[in-house]
């Protein structure tokens, strides 16, 4: 029972967290932008779905269209403040983390000025309903959670791996250079990259908010732990992603299991250290250096 | 002497007779930072014809390629393809303006191996398509390539980076022909191949139909472009020198 | 004189001078020679030279030169030099930024003395912060700037070594002199730890890492009760301040305090900066790192040092931090707090101490003074923050410099527009000849023809027709002169056939002893028609031209 509602705490997590360093992971390796200001666009998307819950209908496919609607505007939004201005300037990637964490104070800020500090809470959108299996009592929200972040990370995998666009954003993920000789304009596809991976960040904000509260801060927490697992698994790897988030899912779970919960991020860094001290570029780390050149 | 050149009126830039004008360049300088690799230089390109671009490293053949997308670090001039206007007075951001270049029927086929290294042969391909009406025959023009490099059709699921460099330069140009372009650069197709695969992938270049379009081939071996192309025009220092038609040979003329 | 010539040979009665023959219009042969010169780009300005005040007197003089002690280094670097005009010694102060660091220094120190009384205690307050959060903004600007190492979990070491040294004092009784040096080994311990990781892990990575490593302090400290996580922070530390003193006295003392913080934290920033760590360091700049290895700079190595040394640094300044405010909060770990450090160090310039120490000045100022506005007036040290990374490249004092690449760029762009043509040489016209004489002769000549040209004329050539020798118009005066002056290959000449009867043109060689050539067959009657068909002749090669 104990056990069981742990671990399926620790799947539900580590499937919103995956999505989020899913989405860090992609702007990362394909406009080669470290978005810090993912925290104000998990956020943003918070207050979006809600503003959608309070004005329009609680209908949960609504409210989580909202999200991520809001998700993708507030990516794009970070993509003509931090990207299009510099993206071919020297310097790019250090100007660009800054200015993406320059986003973030001044969005978390102004979200605190507007809505205040209190903070709000979004309507049951898998509803409320229980199935029991082996023991293990698994509500509406988890399954959910669990079934749409993987679902819609899946369709966006295969959507980049089958479409046209998908085909634009790995080409340039891989050799921008030559994406724009076959005909591959950086600057729109970056729209499409952080539109794509901010709907991510909405996505995961409202399936996060079925457990946590929406506040102008509550984006933090969630993309320190989606950088963590990017990181582990490297950037720009999905794959790498996906089994460090269930690495790394399953740490906290034994963690908290066996040391209690304060313990958790201690375990998490020192556990994420030493795989960057044997793979510095993370679990399936990139060991070419395509983007460094 | 260009001096005095300059102050005659200049060499009318006209087609061939009957033929279309597919890129018009006038006055075109381009370079890097302070260097100017490329000094006002004037060009025509007629459809249906092969020109040879011939001269030696550092000339500016390979900068030329790059001024017409936008690629380079400044340049100033006119570019006309196909009429229509595609050069600009800048003097950043190289390659914020290529992909529409690009999309006005420009296909560059770069010097070395610009591909995409995780895509496979196939998925290369399909991205040099991408003009709606290429993405959409993309099935047919894949076959055209096949047909041209017969190797490919094996390694069709083959991720680039695991490819020999002979198969990565025929990758390379398949993107190029892939593309609805009506000028076609190639930049030293046969640069780092072993001659036997340099010459066949040359003649591969040759037998693609080019009907209305144009292709440019940058070349430092002068005899292996000897008697394929209609056109060969030397380099030298950033211009145009000399000219001959590919019968004749390539011999310099003497202005002056 | 338009349309016509009036012969001054006809009042003496020259045999077949007409009194006025019908000329073309005199025409300036300047004219040609301007437009052949005249660049038709614009003659854009280029610029001046940089400007320097100029001091009278010996700055050469090696003997009376001011020293840091103990090192040898000047305080001013002065150049002297002969004036080569006036041939004076005068002398240059060529980095003026000692002077401005000394003037502001002696401003805050002094600044107690001037602050209007209502405000003594804000102010007094804001001094100290500044000093303290300077502090802490130059090791980490160590360890940013001049290792390279994209660390964000300065103020984390900071506040570790305050929450240790707090917890030290309130449990251990450790006196307020103690607690920096015990700061300084608790921040060599985490510093260490910290570094471990930043010898294998590049730059975006450890970025990453550091901003986890923050959330994990301030995780933990707001779990654990050791730390206080009821009452906010851990207070009750040993302070430097005597509380018997009376509140101003207090505040004097803290801000003076703090201000001799900061220069310590500036000699460190000198010492390492300046000396063979930063020199080491600034030779393996970003992407060169192979380069320098390979040169046998060992650049991990002086990057762990003073990343090392930084942390001990950042540690003595939280153990002082812990005695200034007799404890520490858990905010310090807060992610706002390396927000707005971080937006201290770009505003000011990344990689130079004074952008470190105004860009705090900046900040503190907007938070402090502008409290009232709340959350406003973090957006507005975050907008600021943005502007200066999206169009600046150094931050504040870096816009000099850009200002001057800006500049500098423009003008190469302005002297390629102006050399475009007629300037100078081009580069492939200097490969053909090496007699620049040559080159410039052609170009003369070809002006002289074509302003030649312009004066070949019907009138012209019929009045040669009339009359090929003796006094002619202008205009065929001219023409002529430049026929007879051509060198004498393939220059045309006659040859009698049959004395009176029967003459030829023909063309010399131009070798001697090279027989000339026969240029045409026409047999002309008599010489004056002979003269007038190589006339004609030279006409036409000269239109051909």
């Amino acid at each position: 029972m104990d056990i069981g509602f742990i671990v399926s705490n620790a799947v539900v997590l580590a499937c919103i967290y995956g999505t989020l360093a899913i989405g860090l992971s992609i702007t990362w390796s394909s406009v080669g932008l470290i978005n810090l200001a993912y925290g104000f666009i998990f956020a943003l998307s918070g207050y979006g779905a809600w503003l959608a819950s309070q004005y329009v209908t609680a209908n949960g496919i609504v409210v989580l269209g909202a999200g991520v609607l809001t998700g993708a505007l507030g990516g794009m939004l970070v993509c003509a403040l931090a990207f299009i201005p510099i993206h071919d300037k020297p310097n790019f990637t250090v100007r660009g983390l800054i200015a993406t964490l320059a986003i973030s104070l001044v969005g978390t800020q102004a979200l605190l000025w507007f809505f205040g500090p209190r903070a709000k809470n979004l309507p049951e959108i898998f509803g409320f309903w229980k199935v029991h299996l082996g023991g293990i009592i698994l509500t509406s929200d988890k399954i959910g959670n669990v079934v749409t972040s993987i679902a819609v990370v899946t369709a966006v995998l295969l959507w980049m791996r089958s479409s046209r666009r998908g085909l634009e954003i790995r080409a340039m993920m891989m050799n921008p250079h030559a994406a724009s000789i076959v005909g591959i304009g950086v600057r729109k596809t970056g729209f499409y990259v952080m539109a794509i991976t901010g709907g991510l960040a909405g996505l995961a904000a409202v399936l996060l908010s079925q457990t946590y509260y929406i506040s102008p801060f509550g984006g933090l927490t969630p993309m320190i732990k989606g950088v963590s697992i990017a990181l582990c698994g490297g950037l720009g790897s999905v794959r790498g992603a996906v089994i460090a988030a269930i690495v790394l899912g399953l740490n906290e779970a034994l963690t908290s299991r066996l040391l209690g919960g304060q313990y958790v991020l201690i375990t998490q860094f020192v556990l994420i250290i030493v795989i960057l001290l044997i793979r510095p570029r993370g679990i399936a780390g990139m060991l070419d250096r395509a983007r460094e050149a | 002497m260009s001096a005095i050149v300059a102050l005659s009126p200049p060499p009318a830039l006209a087609p061939a007779p009957g033929k279309r004008a597919v890129l018009t360049v006038k006055g075109l300088s381009a370079g890097y930072g302070p260097m100017r690799v490329i000094h006002d230089l004037d060009l025509i390109v007629s459809s249906g014809e092969r020109l040879g671009l011939v001269g030696l490293n550092g000339h500016g053949k390979s900068t030329l390629f790059y001024a017409i997308a936008g690629l380079t670090g400044w340049q100033r001039g006119s570019i006309l393809l196909n009429g229509v206007e595609v050069g600009r007075t800048r003097s950043q951001g190289p390659g914020r303006y290529t992909h529409t270049v690009v999309r006005q029927g420009l296909a560059l086929i770069p010097q070395g191996d610009e591909i995409f290294h995780g895509l496979t042969v196939e998925e290369h391909l399909d991205s040099g398509a991408f003009t709606p009406r290429a993405w959409k025959e993309r099935k047919a023009r894949k076959e055209r390539i096949y047909a041209i490099f017969p190797p490919l059709v094996k390694l069709m699921k083959t991720p680039v980076g695991r490819l020999s460099g002979g198969e990565r330069r025929m990758v390379s140009i398949g993107r190029g022909l892939m593309a609805d372009a009506s000028l076609f650069l190639v930049d030293e197709p046969t640069l780092g191949l072993a001659p036997k695969i340099g010459k066949s992938v040359l003649d591969a270049l040759m037998s693609v139909e080019l009907e209305d379009s144009a292709m440019v081939i940058a070349e430092q071996n002068v005899a292996l472009l000897e008697g394929r192309v209609d056109r060969v025009i030397g380099m030298h220092a950033g211009k145009l020198k000399g000219e001959a038609s590919a019968a004749l040979g390539f011999q310099t003329r003497r202005e002056l | 004189m338009a349309g016509a010539w009036r012969n001054p040979l006809y009042l003496w009665d020259v045999e077949g001078a007409e009194e006025e023959i019908p000329a073309t219009p005199y025409a300036s042969p300047q004219r040609v020679w301007d437009e052949a010169r005249e660049s038709k780009t614009p003659m854009l300005p280029v610029g001046r030279l940089r400007y320097y005040y100029k001091w009278p007197g010996h700055g050469g003089a090696l003997w009376s030169r001011l020293r840091y002690w103990p090192t040898r280094r000047r305080v001013l670097n002065i150049r002297g030099e002969y004036n080569p005009k006036t041939l004076r010694r005068e002398k240059t102060i060529v980095d003026k930024r000692p002077i401005w660091w000394a003037l502001g220094l002696l401003a805050f120190m002094l600044a107690p003395l001037i602050m209007p009384g209502g405000y003594q205690n804000t102010l007094l307050a804001a001094g100290a912060t500044f000093s303290i959060y300077a502090a802490i903004n130059l090791c980490w600007m160590l360890i940013i700037g001049t290792a390279g190492i994209y660390s964000l979990a300065s103020y984390a070491v900071v506040g570790a070594a305050a929450f240790g040294v707090s917890w030290m004092s309130i449990h251990l009784g450790l006196p307020w002199w103690a607690l920096p040096f015990v700061g300084a080994g608790l921040g060599l311990v985490f510093g260490v730890i910290i570094a471990i990781p930043a010898i294998r892990l590049d730059g975006f990575y450890y970025a990453l890492l550091t901003i986890g490593l923050n959330e994990l302090c301030r995780v933990y400290t707001l779990q654990s009760k050791q730390f206080g996580s009821s009452t906010g922070g851990l207070y009750g530390a040993d302070s430097y301040v005597p509380d018997s003193w009376d509140p101003f006295d207090q505040q004097l003392l803290s801000y003076y305090a703090c201000f001799g913080l900061l220069l310590l934290a500036l000699a460190l920033y000198r010492i390492i900066d300046g000396r063979r760590l930063g020199r080491i360091l600034k030779m393996a700049p970003e992407k060169r790192e192979a380069f320098a290895e390979a040169t046998g700079v060992d650049y991990r190595r002086a990057r762990v040092w003073v990343f090392v040394v930084s942390s001990v640094g950042l540690g003595f300044i939280g153990g002082f931090y812990a005695s200034h405010y007799r404890g520490v909060s858990f905010s310090i770990f807060g992610f706002d707090t390396v927000l707005l450090g971080l937006a201290m160090l770009v505003i000011g310039g990344i990689g130079r101490a004074e952008g470190a120490v105004v860009g705090t000045a900046i900040v503190i100022f907007l938070d402090k003074v502008m409290i009232s506005t709340g959350p406003l007036r973090l957006v507005l040290i975050g907008l600021i923050m943005l502007a200066v990374v999206l169009l600046l490249k150094g931050g504040l004092f870096g816009i000099k410099a850009q200002f001057r690449a800006w500049r500098d760029k423009k003008k190469s762009e302005r002297r390629s527009i102006r050399s475009e043509k007629g300037g100078e040489m081009l580069p492939e016209e200097a490969a053909e000849t090496k007699d620049k004489d040559v080159l410039y002769w052609r170009r003369y000549d070809k002006m002289q023809r074509d302003f030649l040209k312009t004066l070949v004329s019907e009138e012209v050539i019929e009045e040669h027709r009339k009359q090929p020798l003796g006094q002619h118009s202008e205009p065929l005066e001219r023409l002529l002169l430049y026929f007879r002056r051509q060198p004498l290959g393939d220059k045309y000449a006659i040859t009698v056939v049959q004395p009176f009867k029967a003459y030829r043109i023909v063309a010399m060689s131009g070798q001697r002893g090279v027989a000339p050539r026969i240029v045409e067959d026409k047999i002309y009657a008599s010489q004056n028609e002979a003269y007038h068909g190589v006339f004609l002749r030279r006409v036409q090669d000269l239109l051909e031209s």
